[in-house]
């Protein structure tokens, strides 16, 4: 961990684990226009040391999102768990696509799993969850340093950013 | 064929969240959740804005935004490029949301938390289906057209206003299977909606009483508009209006003057809609059911042809009651026998007991002393709408007021609470006073 230049601070323990568990990921981009671009992911990886954060998509329904990412880099992408509503939201600046690899194969598998069973507790049914979640034949993932992470969970304190 | 709003309209109901991405001035993305997305018309939704939130400070600096929804029968996921217009926070539109977030935040668990501040309007310049979402959808019982064109046979059938609302109540239970629903009618004075018709209830509640305001009934009335709450919600119940109203109003002299209203209880989804007769309110046409989300924006549509059908053809009766035919000879009768019933009126309100059940008061309280006085002082049991309409003692509070109204209303009371006492129709504009029991007048003053 040596010469790492001044960066944000890596992400809180909970909140890794809370992101990558059966949540809603929505990720946001956009154009040169500023016009912000989004989809539904397929799960999430967090790096050991917190820094990095690696979000799953379905590439044929991504929009302008490869174009806007390889253009600016711009990401914002929010958490959300179904039953609670606690929702987080986390943005960068440097998000660029990265290789799929088979560990994310298995991580996009089970988020469907753990993000049906989430949505079946609220009175969903599993082949609702399925079919919003659709066929997710391939894969991409998108890699960003967190720079800032903000609390969304409906309510007075929405928006806040939260500390490190 | 291009995708239209009109076509995914079951995603505007709230029952499945929306998303929206917007961007700050700076180039930072934002993407949020948002309660309810409302549709508008075929080319605006509007969004509730409920809290001071980065999304609203990034579309008043930069209009443009993207918002993400989600069918909720089939599943499949619908993005709509939109632009930032307005903001509006009161009127039609408002209330309308209003009504709707509360019952999304009752159905979230989120009632106290969710409060809309204003209804943000925007133009949906595309719509796109996300690739590869949804599955087909199962057959659906959506009221159609031709539910609408059975339900309208009935209502040209009818030929007055008590025939006319009947045919609604009746048809809404046949052709779309609404089971319990009731009718109300305004005063012109604005103050009052009372039950004149109703259906699917133990009670008939005919005469029962909401403010403007109150409730999704009251609420419809005031802002003219379609109210509908797919969840049941405190906010909005009527339960509360009603005790607050009689709280508030709790009459002198211990005279309890409030009839129940009639209502479901368990219930669900409600709809309220306006039946408006030439810019008029002339009351509202109310449904519910146990069910949640029972009633969608295809009933809504449906309910409000209805209402306003309703509304023009009712308005047509009205001017018919007032001319009428020649009068039958009044049959000769005997003279009622009996223990007299004992008849009191409480000047303070007009209201009117038999014995000792509240029968009625006001307006229709005020005809009944009438008919009453005219049987005991004249015998006189053949009656106009129009002599009554004319005389100064009932004190119609405007020469516009929907006397007929009153009579079903007066009428229906008698049926439910005093079968000594019958209105009898005998004809367009005329009526008979039968009086079954000798009856004793007693005036309370104030």
């Amino acid at each position: 961990m040596t010469g790492r230049k001044a960066q944000a601070p890596p992400l809180d323990a909970d909140h890794a684990a809370f992101i990558q568990g059966g949540v809603s990921v929505v990720v946001a981009t956009r154009n040169a226009e500023r016009v912000a671009d989004v989809v539904r992911g397929c799960g999430c990886r967090v790096a050991r040391d917190r820094r990095r954060v690696t979000v799953l998509i379905e590439p044929s329904r991504a929009g302008t999102l490869f174009d806007d990412i390889a253009r600016n880099g711009m990401i914002a992408v929010v958490f959300s768990q179904p039953s609670s509503h606690r929702t987080i939201q986390l943005k960068g600046s440097d998000a660029r696509i990265v290789k799929v690899t088979p560990a994310d194969r298995a991580i996009a598998a089970r988020h469907l799993q753990d993000w049906t069973e989430e949505l079946c507790r609220i009175g969903y049914t599993r082949e609702f969850a399925g079919a919003v979640r659709g066929i997710a034949p391939t894969l991409a993932a998108i890699a960003f340093t967190p720079t800032a992470a903000f609390q969304q969970t409906p309510g007075p304190g929405a928006g806040q950013r939260l500390p490190a | 064929m291009p995708l239209t709003l009109h076509a995914i309209r079951p995603c505007f109901e709230g029952a499945v969240p929306a998303v929206i991405a917007t961007c700050a001035l700076d180039g930072t993305p934002n993407v949020s959740y948002i309660s309810e997305v409302h549709y508008v018309d075929q080319q605006h939704v509007a969004l509730s804005f409920q809290f001071f939130s980065k999304t609203r400070q990034n579309v008043l600096e930069n209009p443009r935004a993207t918002v993400l929804v989600i069918h909720p029968d089939t599943g499949a996921q619908y993005k709509l490029a939109v632009r930032y217009l307005r903001t509006e926070d009161s009127g039609p539109l408002f209330e309308c949301m209003k009504a709707k977030l509360a019952g999304i935040a009752s159905h979230s668990g989120m009632t106290g938390v969710f409060r809309l501040r204003g209804s943000d309007v925007y133009r949906v310049e595309s719509i796109s289906e996300v690739y590869g979402t949804g599955i087909a959808p199962s057959a659906t019982s959506a009221a159609g057209a031709a539910e609408l064109r059975a339900c309208m046979a009935r209502l040209a059938a009818a030929a007055d206003l008590e025939g006319l609302l009947d045919a609604l109540l009746d048809g809404l239970a046949a052709h779309f299977g609404i089971e319990q629903a009731m009718v109300l009618l305004a005063d012109t004075r604005g103050e009052r909606l009372y039950t004149v018709a109703s259906r699917g209830y133990p009670q008939s509640g005919v005469g029962a009483e909401i403010r403007p305001g109150e409730g999704v009934i009251g609420m419809a009335a005031q802002a003219r508009t379609p109210i509908r709450i797919s969840h049941a919600t405190s906010e909005f119940g009527y339960g509360r209006a009603m005790r607050e109203d009689a709280r508030s109003h709790g009459m002198s002299a211990g005279l309890d003057v409030e009839i129940p209203f009639p209502g479901l209880p368990g219930s669900q989804s409600q709809i309220a809609v306006p039946i408006m007769a030439g810019g008029r309110l002339l009351g509202v046409l109310f449904a519910e059911s146990a069910a949640t989300s029972r009633f969608g924006y295809d009933d809504e549509d449906a309910l409000m042809v209805l209402a306003s059908h309703v509304g023009a053809v009712a308005a047509l009766l009205e001017e018919r009651e007032d001319s009428h035919e020649e009068a039958p000879p009044a049959p000769e009768r005997a003279r009622p026998e009996g223990t007299p019933l004992r008849i009191r009126r409480y000047a303070e309100n007009d209201s009117i007991f038999a014995g000792e059940d509240y029968l009625i008061k006001g307006v229709a309280g005020a005809i009944l002393w009438k008919l009453l006085r005219n049987f005991v002082d004249e015998r006189r049991t053949e009656h106009t709408n129009r002599e009554l309409r004319l005389d100064p003692s009932i004190r119609l509070p405007d020469l516009s007021e929907n006397l007929e109204a009153r009579l079903i209303l007066l009428q229906r009371r008698l049926a439910e609470r005093c079968p000594e006492l019958a209105i009898e129709k005998t004809g367009r504009g005329r009526f008979r006073f039968s009086v079954r029991r000798p009856v004793h007048l007693a005036e309370i003053p104030r």
